[in-house]
């Protein structure tokens, strides 16, 4: 019932031409080793989650038919016993690569884009994040972020109208036309911004539905992209972290302020906080961003408002930021 | 009682027994007699008493274009508001539902969506007579009634107009319907809520389908279908100001240039044709005939033996091709933003068919943004991915992944509605322009609404030798698609193009479940009537 000529080693037999180099089992391996060479070690295939079914096969099939010439003098009885030990010992070797690839959790069907460091940590690409924000309380620091940032890293902004917007307004649409003004340099690390006009009540980033919650308030997105972005304005491991972050929570106190006593009342501590030619140093930080434009979203606080030294940093801002 | 009981004990049994029973049955017939002669004379005094509102009621003559009759001031219902307490006017419309309750009789009269309620009163214009002609008027008949609009201090919770009612004064049936209907209007147009305490009688899918003239007259299929009208004038009205031209295509082809699979054979004098399964040939060649932009709108035959919620096996194709000077962009961008604009035209003029759909069906409104948003395939593969679905670069998208991918889109972005750029030139028709700069992939693009698939286009192949040696590719016999490559043999301008089913549009456009909803008269594999 089998036709088991065909499997002779004396024909030819087609290795796959994919790009890696496959060694040639049927020549090394020793046909009077014991069947349990076939049961290698698990290193041998993991090298490439594609070749791993084409190892084992090529060797148990020359494996097999040696074994089948072999016997071909003997009884067929001593045959089908040594066939049975063979699909046995098959079904383990299957067993053990599943074993293999459930371990390490891999997407069988194709390599994941991912580069490994060397103490196990994985390197993704940078997720493309979504801010959903009202014409009425505009993210300044997006652009603020973009001119600062510009030889430094691309914050690529697109703008979308949601269906709940019925009109952006100038102030917007002004906005937008800053935005579009700054030349985009694809050489440089980026991140793509997908900003939405939307009827919604807090600024709101998304950057993945799957795996992160919302992040909420404008600066907490400065946060997120003082983060990600250039090394320059990371702040995590500076000294100054816990002031930058201080500088920042004003802010996001400010933009809640609903009288001008109480918006006063927060530049003043603002003023206090602001010791050196930035907020929280000498280099500018994400702070200064954070601080500048919320000051350009509240219109009701005048330069009266601001003190000398604040009036004096703004115009330092604003040559970084440049809004 | 008792004193029959007495002469049971004392006398005979069996003749007692038999004694009782006579004079029982003798009391019933006495009282029945007396009942009777009591109803026989109410009911000549009433009918006998003097009708004093002859010929303000009863059944109309045939309208057959007699009279003018212009005289009668005719009122639409959503319009009464206006003339409240202005005197007599005239309204014909539907009877939506008729009680009579005594001397009053009110009746809720239906013009399309409007409702609103009559009520008749036995006085001095009404007859008693009257008030029950007009209580056994069967529902759904077309009345004309004169009346006076008053206003009422009571919200009347039930009518679409609800400050008012009318005072009716002549009453006349135009066209009676049969007292026994298939379907009643309100178990048709009751809400869709699973969680409702209320009565829950609803009218199935077929039932509405086989009477689908009664099935129409709900609220909510007089808006899907006004909505539709309006899709339909929003792409004419878009394209055209864009400098598009309509062109109308043949439905009978000759099955040349399309395969033989999902086409309906015809006969054809003595040889057999097939119906039109797709315009694209005959706009592309519109295209090569230098018309630049053109678009269709016609019956599209699908022979596709699939009864899901989505296929019909006739629907309304929304076609366009326009030929672009460098980018395929050019038209996508076209196209997207061609949506868009149907989209802001429906909610800006369409928000009371909306509504009133949404009152029967409860579905989110429609989101979308502007300019439409545009992923790359690789992209939607990503997210997938993101979300642990094992999908293959070349791998089209299975139905499930295309919700799922939509979801996941809405998540992200809060749309309804986004393009997909860039699809495997794999699981593309031979047709299809590859991607210049990576040969796995293709010019070309499919637009999805509530995660559902309802454009799918490209850049078509205008060079005939191109053309041919991607057919070979493909494995297809290149003589039997000669006449389509023909058309490219005398110059045509590079192109690209698409098109969309009206009614699935409509359908997820309003959140509905299913295709037969929005088409009028749908054909299935399973129905060819009405």
């Amino acid at each position: 019932m089998y036709e088991l000529k065909t499997l002779l080693p004396q024909f030819d037999i087609k290795l796959p031409t994919c790009m890696y180099n496959l060694k040639n089992v049927s020549l090394s391996a020793d046909p009077t080793t014991s069947t349990s060479s076939v049961s290698c070690s698990a290193s041998e295939f993991s090298s490439s989650i594609n070749l791993r079914k084409s190892i084992p096969c090529a060797l148990d099939l020359d494996f097999l038919g040696r074994q089948i010439q072999h016997l071909l003098k003997d009884e067929t009885v001593s045959v089908v016993i040594r066939q049975d030990k063979i699909i046995q010992q098959l079904q383990g070797l299957k067993t053990q690569l599943g074993k293999i690839r459930a371990g390490l959790g891999i997407c069988g069907k194709t390599v994941q884009h991912s580069t490994a460091f060397q103490d196990g940590r994985k390197e993704v690409s940078l997720q493309d994040i979504v801010i959903n924000g009202h014409p009425n309380f505009i993210p300044y620091a997006l652009l603020a972020l973009k001119n600062a940032w510009r030889d430094l890293y691309t914050v690529n902004v697109k703008t979308f109208i949601h269906s709940t917007m019925a009109d952006i307004g100038p102030a917007a649409r002004k906005f937008e036309a800053e935005m579009d003004k700054i030349p985009v340099n694809n050489a440089l690390p980026n991140i793509n911004v997908t900003l939405i006009w939307k009827n919604c009540e807090h600024m709101e980033m998304i950057s993945s539905p799957t795996m992160y919650v919302p992040i909420y308030g404008e600066v907490n997105v400065i946060r997120y992209l003082g983060r990600v972005g250039p090394t320059e304005y990371r702040y995590e491991g500076s000294p100054l972290c816990n002031e930058i972050d201080l500088v920042l929570d004003i802010c996001y106190q400010l933009l809640r302020c609903s009288t001008h006593k109480a918006q006063v009342a927060m530049v003043r501590l603002l003023d206090k906080r602001l010791k050196q030619q930035y907020f929280g140093g000498s280099q500018m930080s994400v702070a200064d961003i954070g601080v500048h434009s919320s000051l350009i979203r509240i219109p009701t606080i005048t330069d009266k408002d601001l003190t000398p030294a604040l009036l004096a940093w703004r115009k330092r801002a604003k040559l970084v930021t440049q809004i | 009682m008792v004193e029959d009981k007495e002469n049971v004990e004392s006398g005979e049994q069996v003749s007692k027994k038999g004694a009782k029973k006579l004079a029982k049955a003798a009391k019933k017939a006495e009282l029945k007699a007396e009942t009777a002669t009591a109803i026989a004379a109410n009911n000549a005094a009433g009918d006998n008493a003097v009708d004093t509102a002859v010929g303000r009621y009863g059944l109309s003559e045939m309208i057959q274009s007699k009279d003018k009759r212009t005289e009668r001031n005719f009122v639409v219902v959503h319009e009464l508001g206006s003339h409240v307490e202005k005197g007599l006017l005239w309204v014909r419309g539907r009877v939506h539902t008729s009680r009579s309750k005594g001397k009053q009789c009110f009746l809720i009269l239906r013009q399309q969506s409007s409702t609103v309620q009559c009520i008749l009163a036995v006085g001095d214009i009404i007859s008693k007579q009257m008030v029950k002609f007009a209580g056994n008027i069967p529902k759904e008949s077309i009345i004309d009634i004169q009346a006076k609009a008053v206003s009422v201090p009571i919200k009347i919770e039930s009518c679409t107009e609800q400050t008012l009612e009318l005072s009716v004064e002549q009453i006349f049936v135009i066209s009676q319907a049969k007292a026994q209907l298939p379907l009643q209007i309100e178990d048709a147009s009751r809400p869709e809520n699973a969680d409702d305490e209320g009565l829950n009688i609803r009218v199935n899918q077929d039932t509405r389908l086989d009477n689908r003239v009664l099935d129409l007259r709900t609220p909510a299929n007089q808006a899907i279908f006004r909505l539709e009208a309006g899709v339909c004038r929003l792409f004419r009205d878009i394209l055209t100001e864009q400098g598009f031209t309509e062109i109308h295509t043949p439905k009978i082809i000759s099955a040349a240039s399309e395969g033989g699979a999902n086409v309906f054979t015809v006969s054809y004098f003595k040889d057999s044709a097939y119906l039109a399964q797709s315009p694209q040939l005959y706009k592309q060649m519109a295209i090569a005939a230098d018309f630049d932009k053109v678009y269709t709108v016609g019956a599209v035959f699908r022979a596709e033996d699939s009864n899901t919620h989505r296929h019909l096996t006739e629907f309304v194709g929304l076609d366009l091709e326009m030929a672009f000077k460098y980018h395929y962009h050019e038209v996508l961008h076209t196209i997207g933003n061609t949506f868009t604009a149907i989209f802001k035209g429906l909610r800006d003029k369409y928000s009371r068919e909306i509504e009133s759909v949404g009152q029967q069906y409860k579905v989110d409104a429609f989101k979308f943004l502007e300019p439409p948003l545009i992923l790359q395939f690789s992209e939607g593969v990503a997210m997938l991915r993101e979300a642990g679905v094992e999908t293959g670069d070349e791998e089209d998208l299975s139905t499930p992944n295309e919700k799922l991918l939509g979801r996941l889109v809405k998540a992200k972005y809060d749309t309804d509605f986004y393009i997909l750029d860039k699809f495997p030139l794999a699981i593309r028709p031979f047709y299809t322009m590859p991607d210049p700069s990576n040969s796995t992939y293709s010019n070309s693009y499919d637009m999805f609404m509530r995660g559902e698939e309802i454009l799918s286009g490209a850049q078509r192949i205008h060079d005939p030798e191109y053309l041919i040696e991607r057919a070979k590719h493909h494995g297809i016999d290149t003589t039997k698609i000669a006449a389509y490559i023909e058309s490219f043999r005398y110059g045509c301008p590079p192109h690209a193009g698409g098109g969309i089913g009206m009614e699935r549009v409509v359908m997820l456009y309003l959140g509905l479940d299913n295709i037969r909803k929005t088409s009028m008269f749908p054909r299935d594999p399973k129905r060819l009537t009405p």
